[in-house]
């Protein structure tokens, strides 16, 4: 449901007028102090302040007027409208205050670098995402679902096994990595142990709820249909349970990444983003570990939103999407 | 007590899992064990699987090792090099940690809850944060903190404070959102102002989602406050232990120390049960919170 938007007309265009006047003096900053040596002074720092809050004001505008977008890639505009208005700034000020490349480089820079060493990278990321975070991923999702179902059938299972579970999810998994990573090897597979248990904990807890927690009247209402225990489970306890496992399956999505990238950082086979990103912040070659950042963040964007994806295909019917 | 049906069937799993883990220990350490053996090193024993239970660097430490093992890193309590000392720096930071990240997550969810343009302009940032590795970004933030004088565990709590805000924002935003439509129509027809509908539906409303997302925040933190500590330089904390006994390649030690943030972590997520006992006993003694219940009857089909 859209609710045709109030302010039309001129408030709309200032936005736009906003934006555009504080990118410009953004811009133009950075195109005379493209090539400088020394700070600037500190009118010129002032005068970057001046662009940036322009350009946040514009953008509080133009951001209202996406506010009911229902195209996601439409509705996309003024986020990257934000990390447009982020970027410019944080190459204005590097390069006003002249932070050395060594400390934080400017993003262009890292750009730079990161077509350069696309190769590379795009190596590493195979390694870390394919192998060790999708694997493990693969196998601890659906470990994490086939252990709810048995704990949800069996009272004893939920007595005795759910509240190990929500124990151990407060266990910090880092501490597992150099554990685990020195017990199976430095290659791959270590990793992909990793990222299966942690992503293990959450998926069981979230779908075991979603298994048990089923209105009373369905329940009952299958009771009437005198329907066979798998039948409920078809019919009733899965499909309510979908909206749960797929939270849990978001935020394994994450998790796994993490879990992989710090898995690498107790011992790695000479690839891997994660290995990647110690050794050069090692070398001070923040430039690449920026790169590396990036393709991991692009990826693990990617890999959430084609879960979300899934989810809307699957759990179309449910409340929240209506 | 609230545990007591689950303690009889808590203790049988306990026991199954204590009693496989003779046979599992002896089945991953004969291998390396006879390897050792094989390569002629000094072992103070001769075959096989009496030498399991006494390798250097077992694959599973035998529950002797284990106990030998935290003999000497509990002893003595004061001591820089023991756990109780390193334990207590990456609690505080920690816990340092999640109030920053509570801060941060208030602004975030409320701005997100009252405009839909600020959801839209930065959720997407909000969420891909999460997707960055923060143990890039600690040694950076390290060196800039201290040009400007923040050093020591204070860092370490910021970079903790990264990881732990998502959580709490996302489960306040929910928390906020998640009043029935029909109370939200009455405090219209009250004339409450929005000051007043948030500080009378939507604040209470979310107690229960606030206190379930510190309680997965307080994980994430302390797994923050550790990554911290591994990946910048740092001369306190259960990451400096564990990068150290990592290096050093001593297995049992880094068993041990697994073990002990293990038990630092629940007892941390316990302190945040405790206090949301203490702050909400309206809530029948602080039961189990409710999750993101999308689940369900729909309300208003109910209310007709």
């Amino acid at each position: 449901m859209t609710l045709p938007s109030k302010r039309v007309g001129s408030r709309d265009g200032l936005g736009w007028l906003l934006l555009g006047l504080g990118f410009g003096l953004l811009g133009w900053f950075i195109a005379t102090w493209w090539n400088q040596t020394e700070p600037a002074s500190s009118t010129l720092k002032l005068l970057i302040g001046l662009g940036f809050v322009l350009a946040v004001w514009g953008l509080a505008g133009v951001a209202r007027q996406f506010a009911n977008t229902a195209n996601p890639l439409v509705g996309f505009t003024p986020a990257a409208l934000t990390l447009l208005v982020v970027l410019v700034t944080a190459e204005a000020l590097l390069r006003a205050y002249q932070v050395p490349a060594g400390l934080i480089p400017t993003p262009s820079r890292v750009l730079a670098t990161l077509v350069g060493v696309r190769e590379v990278l795009l190596q590493d990321a195979f390694q870390t995402v394919v192998l060790e975070a999708m694997v493990g991923y693969l196998i601890g999702c659906s470990l994490g679902v086939l252990t709810a179902l048995l704990v949800s059938r069996y009272t004893f299972l939920e007595r005795g096994l759910l509240p190990y579970a929500t124990l151990f999810s407060s266990i910090p998994i880092v501490a597992l990595a150099p554990v685990l990573v020195k017990m199976i090897g430095i290659d791959w597979p270590s990793k992909a142990v990793i990222v299966a248990i942690t992503v293990f904990f959450p998926v069981v807890v979230n779908t075991f709820r979603g298994l048990t927690e089923v209105h009373p009247l369905s329940l009952e209402l299958m009771r009437s249909y005198a329907a066979a225990e798998l039948q409920q489970y078809r019919w009733l306890r899965l499909p309510n349970a979908l909206p749960f496992i797929f939270n849990a399956l978001k935020l394994g999505t994450t998790l796994a990444m993490i879990g992989a990238i710090v898995g690498e950082f107790f011992g790695a086979n000479g690839q891997g983003l994660g290995f990647r990103i110690q050794i050069e912040a090692g070398r001070f070659g923040f430039d690449i570990v920026w790169s590396a950042i990036i393709v991991a963040s692009l990826i693990g964007i990617a890999w959430y939103n084609l879960v979300a994806w899934l989810e809307r295909r699957l759990t179309g019917w449910h409340v929240s999407f209506r | 007590m609230r545990l007591s049906p689950n303690l009889g069937p808590m203790l049988v799993v306990a026991l199954v899992a204590l009693a496989l883990y003779w046979p599992l220990m002896y089945l991953a350490n004969i291998p390396a064990a006879q390897r050792a053996l094989d390569t002629g090193a000094a072992l103070p024993c001769k075959t096989a699987v009496e030498c399991a239970t006494q390798l250097r660097s077992p694959v599973l430490p035998s529950p002797q090792q284990l106990w030998n093992g935290f003999g000497n890193l509990m002893f003595p309590l004061n001591s820089p090099n023991a756990i109780p000392l390193n334990a207590a720096v990456t609690a505080l930071e920690t816990i340092v940690g999640l109030l920053l990240a509570a801060l941060l997550g208030f602004f975030f969810a409320i701005g997100m809850v009252v405009s839909r343009a600020f959801e839209r302009a930065l959720l997407p940032w909000i969420v891909a944060s999460q997707t960055v590795p923060i143990i890039a970004i600690a040694p950076m933030l390290v060196v800039l903190l201290g040009q400007y004088g923040v050093q020591g565990w204070l860092p370490k709590a910021i970079i903790a404070a990264y990881i732990a805000f998502f959580p709490i924002t996302i489960g306040l935003a929910k928390g906020l959102k998640s009043p029935d439509p029909l109370a939200l129509d009455l405090m219209k027809t009250y004339n409450a102002g929005n000051w007043q509908t948030y500080l009378k539906l939507r604040f209470p409303a979310s107690v229960p989602y606030l206190f379930t997302a510190f309680k997965v925040s307080m994980t994430a933190a302390l797994i923050g406050a550790i990554v911290a500590e591994i990946s910048t330089i740092s001369f306190q904390g259960i990451g400096k232990m564990l990068a150290e006994n990592s290096r050093a390649s001593d297995v049992v030690a880094m068993w041990v120390i697994m073990l002990s943030s293990a038990l630092l972590g629940i007892l941390l997520v316990a302190l945040v049960g405790w206090l949301e006992r203490l702050l909400t006993p309206w809530r029948q003694g602080g039961r189990a919170a409710p999750v993101v219940r999308r689940a369900g009857p729909a309300p208003r089909g109910e209310v007709g």
